[in-house]
């Protein structure tokens, strides 16, 4: 119950110092005007919407990178079992890696770690 | 009373400017910014006082007041060498600039001085346009007009041809990444420059080919390479010499090397006229010439143009590839193509 009590204060000090903070910078904020929503490009002007489609060029190699983001995820309970089962967990964890590694592979060969 | 003492806590703090330099304006405002009092931040949104120095010309005054209405409130303007437009700021003597942007941010802060108002209306420029009843439907992504400006079509990357949206504006002439006001017409596609025209060349300033000259050249490039610290060194040393004073320059050329400065420069970046006359190349002649190893040689005619040089590019190394020449090295290789008015065919 101690615990509980402490942890309502710390949250009241909080939520009062965050509606202090808010309502400061709602009262000081102006809004925005017409001439500052236009994208700063040193004076000049653009002559096309900003709303635009480009090509994400790293997306291939942020994949790769969460795909061994996973790899790593199944490391850590693989790592606890692994003197329980032995060899037939080191062979799981093999052929894992080796497809893994045939995914590195080919990303590679089609370039995926060259920055565009 | 929590706002007067935030306002009391703002006033003291280093003044936000955003300098618009003209001819002949650049050392100044070099100079200017060696004052902890002062700090010079890269959009007007982040600034209270816009300071011009230098004459920037009527030409490009559309865009001065462009600029000036995108600064927060409050806000103030300071002309210094310049003379004043008519509806908004007022002159300062060059002597005395420091002083003067510090009282006018104080002033606000304290109620004494008025912000200035916009000068633009405030609604949007154009109504959204399309070819349907209610404004929907045309070309593009979306299609319509909104407030005036298309949306962006497709085109060819110039890297492997996808058609994606191409985004075309003029930057400049008062970006702070360009030679103070150097305005070019660019079409990005992503961060990739498919095409560039120059709309106004970059203005006059005092070029120097002495040692100090190539200090306050390296300074600019630093700036740009996100090493504005070292920029600073470089630029207080460049005053230590004007002034007659004695520095020891191996030291800042060490401090050069240990930044990390020439890594970021990738190699054969902005080459022209044959080996040896990349980017790199041409801060390690300043480098020299600043340390007396080397005499300060013509630039030459390039072998390529300006839009050959840039064309193709990431933005980040055509903002290097632009600084890396001085000023008139920059202004021989610039011809205007396209005329002020034409650049102003955009809306507000």
């Amino acid at each position: 119950m101690p615990a509980l009590i402490r942890i309502l204060t710390m949250a009241l000090i909080a939520g009062v110092f965050s509606a202090a903070i808010l309502a400061l910078s709602l009262k000081s904020t102006l809004p925005i005007t017409e001439p500052q929503k236009v994208p700063f490009v040193g004076g000049g002007a653009p002559q096309t919407h900003a709303w635009q489609r480009y090509h994400v060029r790293f997306y291939s190699m942020t994949l790769l990178f969460i795909s061994f983001e996973m790899e790593m995820m199944f490391m850590y309970p693989w790592a606890v079992v692994y003197v329980q089962e032995g060899i037939k967990a080191m062979v799981e964890m093999g052929m894992f890696l080796t497809i893994l590694s045939i995914g590195i592979l080919y990303g590679w060969r089609e370039g995926v770690f060259k920055w565009q | 009373m929590a706002m007067r003492w935030l306002s009391r806590l703002a006033a003291a703090d280093a003044v936000p400017v955003f300098p618009v330099v003209g001819e002949n304006g650049l050392a100044a405002a070099e100079n200017l910014f060696l004052d902890p009092r002062l700090r010079p931040v890269p959009s007007p949104r982040h600034a209270r006082v816009l300071l011009v120095l230098g004459e920037t010309g009527q030409t490009l005054n559309r865009q001065l007041r462009r600029l000036h209405d995108q600064l927060s409130h409050p806000r103030a303007t300071l002309w210094c060498d310049a003379v004043p437009d008519p509806d908004f700021g007022r002159a300062t003597e060059s002597s005395d600039t420091a002083d003067a942007v510090v009282e006018a941010y104080r002033s606000m802060f304290a109620g004494a001085m008025d912000t200035e108002p916009d000068i633009h209306p405030n609604e949007p420029p154009n109504e959204w346009r399309g070819k349907g009843t209610n404004g929907q439907g045309g070309d593009g992504m979306m299609g319509g007009t909104p407030y005036g400006r298309p949306m962006a079509m497709t085109d060819d990357d110039l890297r492997d041809g996808l058609q994606l949206d191409a985004y075309s504006a003029t930057f400049g002439p008062f970006l702070p990444a360009f030679p103070p006001g150097l305005a070019l017409d660019i079409t990005l596609q992503g961060d990739s420059i498919q095409a560039v025209s120059v709309s106004h060349p970059p203005f006059r300033q005092e070029t120097d080919h002495s040692r100090t000259g190539s200090l306050r050249n390296l300074a600019r490039l630093l700036r740009v390479l996100g090493v504005p610290a070292l920029a600073a060194r470089f630029i207080a040393a460049a005053r230590k010499l004007e002034d007659g004073g004695t520095i020891d320059l191996d030291v800042l050329a060490r401090a050069f090397d240990w930044s990390g400065a020439m890594h970021i420069i990738p190699s054969d970046l902005g080459s022209f006229g044959g080996e040896g006359r990349d980017v790199r190349s041409r801060v390690r002649a300043w480098l020299n010439i600043a340390r007396g190893r080397q005499e300060p040689a013509p630039l030459g005619q390039p072998a390529l143009s300006f839009v050959d040089l840039v064309k193709g590019l990431e933005w980040y190394e055509a903002v290097i590839v632009l600084n890396s020449f001085d000023n008139n090295a920059l202004r021989n290789l610039c011809p205007v193509e396209n005329t002020d008015d034409q650049t102003e065919e955009a809306p507000q």
